[in-house]
């Protein structure tokens, strides 16, 4: 959940996705990555089972768009 | 006719002053990179100027008109581009030390149709970087500011699109639209711009922030001027996958047709006031142009604002998610290039998964129909142009408007086409705007609300003491 992200967890997360960030710049990124991930998780609870995507996938569209 | 009066002039009327030839295209051009060098020094509303080509350009276009060859109210007309349109030949920069000396080898789409329509390129205008974040403080180039007050930001990220046009720099410039890009700095320089619909206009040769809530569009003093202009961005392009194969009306029928029986929704409730909800003058200003509107004869109808309040949050999810997505590779071997506003708001994606992308775009399926079904009892919806005045540089907080309602996000996430007009002034003489939203391709809609509004009031009259 988004309220579980620590500090630990954050840099760990950015060595993951080959960020490499100084341990300030971490830090002064922590509260938006919280706000950002909470946001998102309100989301959930809007959604039915049936919900799909707004963006699928057109097989009929092709290559040449 | 002085310098101040010829650069203020509506499209409209330098078109026709043109073809009564009161003055030319040269005139026109001269007038605007006279005054650009020597008020822009305080505003920094351009980063390139093409002084030398917009002077060949004008010379072509009074050539042509006097020889007969009307290409139409744009012909002859000085525009400018926000920096993040594609110009070949010409640095495009998105105000950013990533892409400080980038020189493309193609135009944009829509740059193609402004030149094809005979407009004359004064330059490229700066904005916040990659159009997100917040001014952009330690970019290579200095932040935008507002001839209304310097000291207060111009808003963005069209941030160079919307002093341009308040200053009476050009007649009309491009802005492009994420989250509110056209529409705030609309509100905050007291211009007009309008968001069209998702696929009205290509995306072709711009940098994108985000594909699936990219927009891109027009921005002018009058609501006449944005309807010749997006006249003349519209249209299906093969080039930009999201392009919308579908017929371009005359945007300005029946736009001077009145807006007598219209109902208007107003989704107040449950938006208007979360967490430090709206400012007090904004709201007064909005409430008093519903009043100009309702004896214009429209019907105000309340309207449950949930789903525009989570709007929101699918929104800016998928822009994370999308934004840091385009940037990865280079986040990943230069992050320290990017400016600390962008770098800060763009990193944030890197930290949402898959998942969430997924679950926001699902959300905006469910929330998408909620918004539309409100026309099924409304033929637009109004909101303010944005929650709040412009704030002051100094002090500023870009976390503070996460924590007030955003009035834009939610037609991008729908895709609805909307338009900002001036609809009055702060006790500080900062101006407002108020925002008309049609269904899904009636720009028209906007127009003739919009239209009807402006005519009925004077704020697109007023002008910044630019000095």
């Amino acid at each position: 959940m988004a309220e579980d992200l620590t500090f630990e967890n954050l840099e760990l997360l950015a060595q993951r996705r080959g960020l490499t960030l100084p341990q300030e710049e971490l830090q002064k990124l922590l509260p938006g990555v919280i706000r950002a991930r909470r946001q998102a998780a309100e989301l959930r609870d809007l959604l039915a089972r049936g919900d799909e995507p707004a963006g699928v996938f057109k097989a009929a569209r092709g290559a040449g768009k | 006719m002085e310098q101040s009066e010829l650069c203020y002039l509506t499209i409209a009327d330098a078109a026709a002053g043109l073809r009564r030839k009161q003055f030319s295209a040269i005139e026109l051009t001269d007038a605007c990179l006279d005054r650009i060098d020597a008020l822009d020094g305080k505003l920094h509303s351009f980063i390139t100027i093409t002084g030398d080509l917009a002077l060949e350009q004008a010379r072509q276009a009074e050539k042509e008109l006097r020889a007969g060859t009307d290409r139409g109210p744009l012909h002859g007309i000085p525009i400018a581009l926000k920096d993040l349109y594609a110009t070949k030949g010409i640095r495009t920069t998105c105000h950013s030390a990533v892409l400080e000396n980038w020189i493309p080898d193609h135009d944009a789409t829509t740059a193609v149709k402004l030149q094809q329509a005979g407009t004359v390129l004064l330059g490229k205008l700066g904005m916040h970087e990659f159009a997100f974040g917040g001014p952009s403080v330690d970019a290579p180039f200095p932040a935008v500011r507002n001839p209304w007050n310097t000291a207060h930001i111009p808003g963005g990220s069209s941030s160079g699109s919307g002093a341009a046009l308040a200053a009476g720099f050009c007649y009309g410039a491009l802005g492009s639209d994420t989250g509110g890009s056209i529409r705030t700095p609309s509100s905050h320089c007291g211009i007009v711009g309008i968001k069209p619909t998702y696929g009205r206009c290509s995306r072709y040769g711009v940098i994108p922030l985000g594909w699936s809530l990219d927009h891109t569009g027009p921005m002018a003093r009058s609501v006449e001027d944005c309807a010749i202009m997006l006249q003349v961005l519209a249209g299906y392009d093969p080039k930009d996958n999201a392009s919308a194969n579908v017929p371009v009306p005359n945007f300005q029928a029946g736009m001077k047709d009145g807006i007598k029986g219209l109902r208007v929704g107003v989704p107040r409730k449950n938006w208007f006031d979360e967490n430090l909800g709206i400012d007090p003058q904004t709201e007064a200003a909005f409430d008093q142009a519903l009043k100009v509107l309702e004896s214009l004869g429209t019907t105000i109808v309340d309207i449950d604002g949930k789903p525009f309040s989570l709007a929101r949050k699918a929104n800016q999810t998928i822009l994370l998610c999308e934004a840091y997505a385009y940037h990865e590779k280079t986040y990943q071997q230069t992050p320290l290039k990017f400016g600390s506003s962008v770098r800060r708001r763009m990193l944030e994606g890197a930290f949402l998964s898959a998942a969430d992308y997924l679950t926001a775009q699902r959300a905006r399926a469910v929330l998408n129909d909620q918004i539309r079904a409100n026309f099924a009892g409304v033929d637009v919806f109004a909101v303010p142009g944005a929650a709040r005045p412009p704030e002051p540089f100094a002090g500023l907080d870009p976390n503070e408007q996460n924590m007030r309602p955003s009035f834009t996000n939610p037609f991008n996430l729908t895709g609805l086409p909307a338009i900002s007009v001036p609809c009055g002034f702060t006790q500080e003489n900062l101006p407002a705007g108020l925002q008309i939203v049609a269904p899904p391709f009636d720009e028209a809609a906007c127009f003739r609300v919009a239209y009807a509004y402006e005519q009925a009031t004077e704020w697109h009259k007023h002008r910044p003491a630019v000095s």
